[in-house]
């Protein structure tokens, strides 16, 4: 029992990384996820003081994130917190609230290009009107049949959280299609 | 076709699965008088109409919520979307 | 007119001179003794066995374009009768004999051609679920083979056997199913039924019912009122709208499918083959072209045309199957209106409405069961009982419990 190293979602002892000509795909194993849902007639909470974002979008103060993921229910991230019990943290901060830990289930890449390169990849990849989805976008939807979740950081980073389970073939997908863009 | 999604605007019918007549809202009280047949009408029998169509479609790719769109079963042309749990609280009331 | 060998080489000789409709074209009499409302498969072989095995009588079908025009003409021409579940298979079973001696029957070349179907096996918990399936086969008296793998690769060397998600671990084959031409199969019956005195009555809408007492008079077309003995009702894709007329519901809703030719190439595929992982089966027509298809687009539709995300899920279906599908270039897609039932069976009965009879529900599997469903209609029209073959397939089944779910999916059109 003592011989157990840790994996990272894509398998390997370290995060993996590729660099496509200017545009660099990044496995984020540092960020914790936590789901956060309102209880019906309850008042929305403002975790570690982040003010939680309308439908639709994604909202960030110093380390800590929100996205809305439906009516009353939000994901929350922690950035270099995979590794504690994030989820307890921010039960605490949210009273009255059903909050779930989802690191586990969850794996996430951040994607940094330019605008031009970042919309082209997700015009490639998704179903989504890639010129409406600005900074402080996020969304879910489905990515070559897997169910996805996609944030609009800033201009030029995206970061796409897929089920840990299907962590490589989400992966490839990204990779594949970005591959095939012209990016210099 | 696209959804007019109430919440997030025009999104991708693939997104969607789709449940069928709106009407499997109305879900028949157990204990009346009649529930047997009327649960048999409830479950087994649909109007099907050509033409203008309420029905259920439930966002699993996006954000989970059950909408109810207006369609048009001729010409696939969508007329509008609202959300169910608007539609359910609105008739409760 | 009869068709032989020697008749086609004397009109070759005589330039073709000599060849007549093959069916009249009638205005409608004021009433018949039997009203069949479709002309499309199960209508024109209801009209034919009518005619010609149960009763000599005034019969009439009234079709709303032309004769062929609907689901007849627009399926995939898939014959099996590889069913599971005892309300089903002695039924399509007996559908198969029939199309084993149609040709000669009615004269008429449906270019019935028994390639074989291939089920593909991808888990064990499938060669479990269709060794149960061949086994019912057999015991209603169907032909069933469960090959291993490399008996597979013999057929079809060209699919993708290690496939990472779902490999090719064997398959189960009927050797007697296969392909028919579609129209031929309703131009035989056309033919035929004409033959024995049936009015094929064409652009002839039928757009209510006249019923006094519980019991149907005739019908209202768009000809002008037809009174009617019995009036039998085989609309596929319109059951809902017509027996709506008759103050009916109906446990269907429809839904459009999808399906697709290739151009065309040298025989390449042996049979009907198709993918037991995804939605994808795919055979070749005799001129060539690779015909295939998938699942319903999902939504109710009365459309006749579907939505690309479907036609995209087929072409994966299609690459993961058989990557070189991907070199064949598409000629034609199109759609139809399919009546999916609740439980994805089939409904051939008696009606509420006295003398008013149903044939409805065939989902995408109807071409298959043309010669029994005429059969079995006409019988029951004819004797008021209803066949053996069709005792499960009543209208009431859904109330009282006994539904036929061969995908046991429970009451949801879309998923069966
Ligand atoms: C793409 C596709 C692929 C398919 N593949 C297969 C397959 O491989 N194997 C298989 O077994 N089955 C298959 N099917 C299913 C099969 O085609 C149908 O189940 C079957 O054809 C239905 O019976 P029918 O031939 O009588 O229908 P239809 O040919 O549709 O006949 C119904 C007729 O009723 C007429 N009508 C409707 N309303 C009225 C009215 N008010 N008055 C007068 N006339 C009216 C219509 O115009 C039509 O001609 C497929 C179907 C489709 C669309």
């Amino acid at each position: 029992m003592t011989d157990l190293s840790p994996i990272s979602a894509l398998g390997h002892a370290v995060p993996q990384a590729v660099r496509i000509g200017t545009l660099t795909i990044t496995e984020n194993a540092g960020l914790a996820l936590a789901s956060l849902a309102l209880r019906q007639g309850g008042g929305a909470p403002q975790p570690f003081g982040l003010p939680l974002p309308g439908p639709g979008g994604w909202a960030n103060a110093g380390a800590t994130s929100a996205f809305w993921t439906g009516p009353g229910a939000w994901m929350i991230e922690a950035d270099g917190r995979a590794e504690d019990d994030f989820a307890s943290a921010l039960k605490a901060e949210a009273p009255g609230c059903s909050v779930a830990e989802q690191t586990d289930g969850w794996a996430v890449f951040e994607i940094a290009a330019s605008v031009a390169t970042l919309e082209a990849l997700l015009e490639k990849l998704v179903n989504i009107d890639a010129s409406r989805f600005v900074p402080g976008s996020a969304l879910r939807t489905g990515l070559e049949h897997m169910s996805v979740f996609l944030i609009r950081r800033t201009e030029g980073q995206l970061a796409l959280w897929a089920m840990r389970s299907a962590a490589g073939s989400a992966f490839h997908a990204i990779e594949a299609a970005a591959r095939r863009l012209d990016v210099a | 076709m696209l959804i007019p999604h109430p919440l997030l605007g025009p999104r991708d019918a693939q997104e969607f699965t789709y449940l069928g007549d709106a009407s499997l809202l109305n879900r028949p009280d157990g204990m009346a008088e009649g529930a047997l047949a009327a649960f048999c009408d409830y479950v087994y029998l649909r109007d099907n109409p050509a033409g203008v169509h309420r029905e259920l479609w439930f966002h699993e790719q996006g954000d989970r919520s059950w909408l109810v769109v207006t369609r048009n079963t001729v010409t696939h042309e969508i007329l509008g979307a609202e959300l169910a749990r608007d539609v359910a609280l609105r008739r409760q009331k | 007119m009869r068709f032989s060998g020697f008749r086609v080489i004397a009109e070759a000789l005589t330039g073709h001179k000599g060849w007549k409709p093959l069916w009249r074209n009638p205005d409608p009499q004021p009433a018949y003794d039997y009203v069949i409302v479709g002309g499309g498969g199960h209508g024109l072989a209801t009209a034919y066995y009518l005619a010609k095995t149960f009763r000599k009588a005034r019969i009439a079908v009234l079709e709303k374009g032309w004769l062929g025009s609907g689901n007849i003409g627009r399926n995939t021409t898939i014959i099996r009768s590889n069913y599971l579940l005892p309300g089903n298979e002695p039924f399509y079973e007996f559908s198969m004999k029939l199309w084993e001696g149609l040709e000669q029957e009615f004269n008429f070349n449906a270019m019935v051609s028994q390639r074989g179907i291939l089920n593909l096996i991808h888990t064990d918990g499938q060669r479990d679920a269709y060794r149960r399936r061949g086994n019912a086969m057999l015991l209603a008296g169907a032909d069933a083979e469960l090959l291993n793998r490399d008996q597979v690769r013999e057929m079809a060397p060209f699919l993708n056997f290690d496939n990472a998600r779902f490999p090719i671990k064997g398959g189960l084959v009927q050797r007697r199913a296969g392909t028919a031409r579609h129209d031929g199969v309703a131009w035989g019956y056309a033919r035929g039924a004409d033959l024995h005195g049936v009015d094929l009555i064409q652009n002839c809408e039928v757009t209510g019912f006249r019923i006094e007492n519980g019991r149907v008079l005739g019908v209202e077309t768009s000809r002008g009122y037809i009174g009617a003995g019995k009036v039998g009702v085989a609309v596929a894709g319109n059951s809902s709208r017509v027996m709506a007329m008759a103050g009916m519901r109906l446990p269907i809703e429809n839904h459009v499918l999808q399906a697709f030719v290739s151009e065309g190439l040298k025989p390449l595929i042996p049979g009907v083959i198709t993918f037991g992982a995804g939605h994808f089966y795919v055979s070749q027509s005799d001129k060539g072209g690779l015909v295939f298809g998938g699942d319903i687009d999902g939504y109710n539709s009365y459309a006749q045309r579907g939505n690309l995300p479907v036609i995209e899920d087929v072409a994966e279906g299609g690459m993961a199957l058989m990557p070189m599908i991907g070199r064949a270039r598409l000629l034609r897609a199109w759609g139809g209106i399919m009546d999916m039932s609740m439980d994805g069976t089939p409904i051939i009965d008696k009606t509420p409405v006295g003398g008013l009879y149903l044939n409805a529900g065939w989902c995408y599997g109807g071409f298959k069961a043309t010669p029994a469903s005429g059969y079995a209609f006409a019988h029951l029209l004819a004797t008021g009982q209803t066949h053996d073959t069709t005792r499960f397939m009543r209208l009431d089944r859904f109330e009282r419990g006994y539904v036929i779910d061969e995908k046991g999916m429970g009451a949801q059109p879309n998923l069966h």
